[in-house]
């Protein structure tokens, strides 16, 4: 693949493969994969359940340990780190879950200064970093809330805050909007939009809701059975005709040529969204 | 009809202070000892940060097993060469918290064990993606999310071990349950029987409180 941009790579996967046994002894998991993501891009993982694509999020930061393969973040290849030193890699490497994974006991600044709190980072830093991170996503009023007092989006506002703390320059999106509303996917799309734009963190984002994608990625790449097996650019949101991507949206109900301003009705992809 | 009590209201204080001493002693080796324990087999148990040391884990639940194998009485007999090798005796209040030690560590330690798994998985995942190392995730996350459940955990070992403590009674332990054998069983005082039982009583109710209260105080989810 070639560079989007003229900053160069900010992830490269070489030829990362994951197999485990899942549930009734089906291999499931990543077969040996490439993944270019240059810096400042939004690129979207999309596929159906099972088709490894939150695994292959998942090796970015090395969550999932690949059998094999390189897995290089900002040139530096994390599976020959020590683990003192891939903690120190992941401190520039930000997640967000789909169920947020929030510290329940712990107040929204609390949340939010944890990974600078690990990292051993100043008092006076850590309030600065909560309280530019809470503006941001616009949650200041909630500091001293607990997340159990907060709506869906509110707990997703949140993760994102803690995850852009640490200044990271890579932010892993692991289906972060699949257990929110279609409008609440919609505001906190925007945020995410807006961390790309203004802070030029690069997003990897897994989603099976071909409306996040297009509404959201610049590239996305397309995974079956453990394979990417399309890679797409997207331009404003227009689907090329003849990609498989855009077969999926014919045959289960969507339109493969409008850019879908509003996009959010439920489409067949979004069927699996029903069981979370 | 209160006259053996009234009697023996200074006995009641002293076994009071022993089964006091004997809660302090085996609730203190619990929760430091047994609760370490617990956290590492956690730790080290199946898609668990430490799940490389899975060697340990199968020794330690191995042994874990063992010692909450034995009814307690036995173990009160089976390590008495051990109590008079550290303690000089193997009577009193001071003997009895060697066994009650030792059954208590294990216990808590299979207490914490579970209690710690009902931290989500994710959420420890998120402290690993953020790059917390396995003490940071002990201390800032598993103790923290988890915290009501340990107080609970902490209320159902006192108020086990104070059962416990009484059975000690039987070979000379001292304390509450000592008093209930020596002058309510052995010399059928039936109100001394029914005063110790109150006070048992009093004290199980007061820690379930406590416990429930203090649980209920830091559970903010």
């Amino acid at each position: 693949m070639g560079t989007l941009s003229p900053f160069g790579t900010a992830i490269r996967l070489h030829g990362v493969s994951k197999r485990f046994a899942g549930i009734d002894g089906i291999e499931v998991g990543v077969e040996p994969t490439d993944l270019d993501v240059a810096q400042g891009e939004i690129h979207g993982i999309i596929g159906f359940s099972g088709a490894g694509k939150s695994t292959l999020l998942r090796l970015i930061n090395l969550l999932e340990q690949p059998d094999a393969g390189q897995v290089v973040v900002h040139g530096e290849d994390l599976t020959t780190l020590s683990p003192d030193r891939l903690r120190a890699a992941r401190r520039r490497i930000g997640m967000i879950f789909q169920h947020f994974n929030l510290l329940h006991n712990r107040s929204v600044a609390d949340n939010v200064a944890f990974p600078l709190r690990i990292a051993g980072e100043s008092a006076a830093r850590i309030r600065d970093r909560v309280d530019a991170c809470l503006a941001f996503v616009g949650l200041s009023d909630k500091a001293s809330a607990y997340p159990a007092q907060l709506s869906g989006g509110q707990k997703q506002r949140v993760a994102i805050a803690r995850a852009l703390a640490p200044e990271p320059h890579v932010l892993l999106a692991d289906e972060p909007t699949s257990a929110l509303d279609p409008r609440t996917t919609q505001s906190l799309l925007d945020v995410l939009a807006d961390v790309n734009r203004r802070f030029g963190v690069t997003i990897v984002l897994v989603s099976h809701e071909m409306s996040v994608v297009r509404r959201l990625c610049h590239r996305v790449s397309v995974m079956e059975a453990g394979r990417v097996i399309e890679r797409v650019s997207l331009d404003a949101g227009h689907i090329p005709p003849d990609s498989q991507l855009a077969r999926w949206l014919n045959e289960f109900g969507g339109g493969s040529e409008s850019a879908a301003p509003q996009g959010y009705a439920p489409h067949a992809l979004a069927r699996e969204a029903a069981h979370v | 009809m209160f006259d053996n009590i009234i009697e023996l209201l200074p006995e009641i204080a002293k076994a009071i202070n022993e089964t006091l001493l004997m809660m302090a002693i085996c609730l203190t080796a619990a929760v430091l000892i047994g609760g370490s324990l617990g956290i590492v087999v956690f730790l080290t148990s199946r898609g668990q940060v430490l799940a490389r040391y899975r060697h340990f884990n199968l020794v330690a639940n191995a042994l874990i097993n063992v010692f909450r194998s034995f009814p307690f009485i036995i173990l009160l007999v089976a390590v008495s060469p051990f109590t008079r090798h550290i303690v000089g005796t193997s009577i009193g209040p001071l003997a009895a918290s060697v066994p009650l030690s030792l059954a208590a560590i294990f216990y808590f330690a299979r207490l914490i064990e579970q209690t710690l798994r009902d931290v989500p998985r994710g959420v420890i995942e998120a402290a690993e993606a953020m790059g917390a190392t396995p003490r940071q995730i002990v201390t800032q996350v598993l103790l923290v999310e988890a915290r009501s459940g340990l107080v609970l955990a902490m209320t159902v070992l006192a108020v086990s071990f104070l059962s416990y403590s009484a059975v000690a009674g039987v070979v000379g332990g001292g304390g509450i349950g000592d008093l209930a054998i020596r002058y309510g069983y052995y010399r059928f005082q039936t109100d001394v029987m029914i005063a110790t039982i109150v006070l048992l009583v009093i004290m199980v109710q007061g820690i379930q409180l406590l416990g429930q209260w203090l649980a209920r105080h830091v559970d903010k989810r």
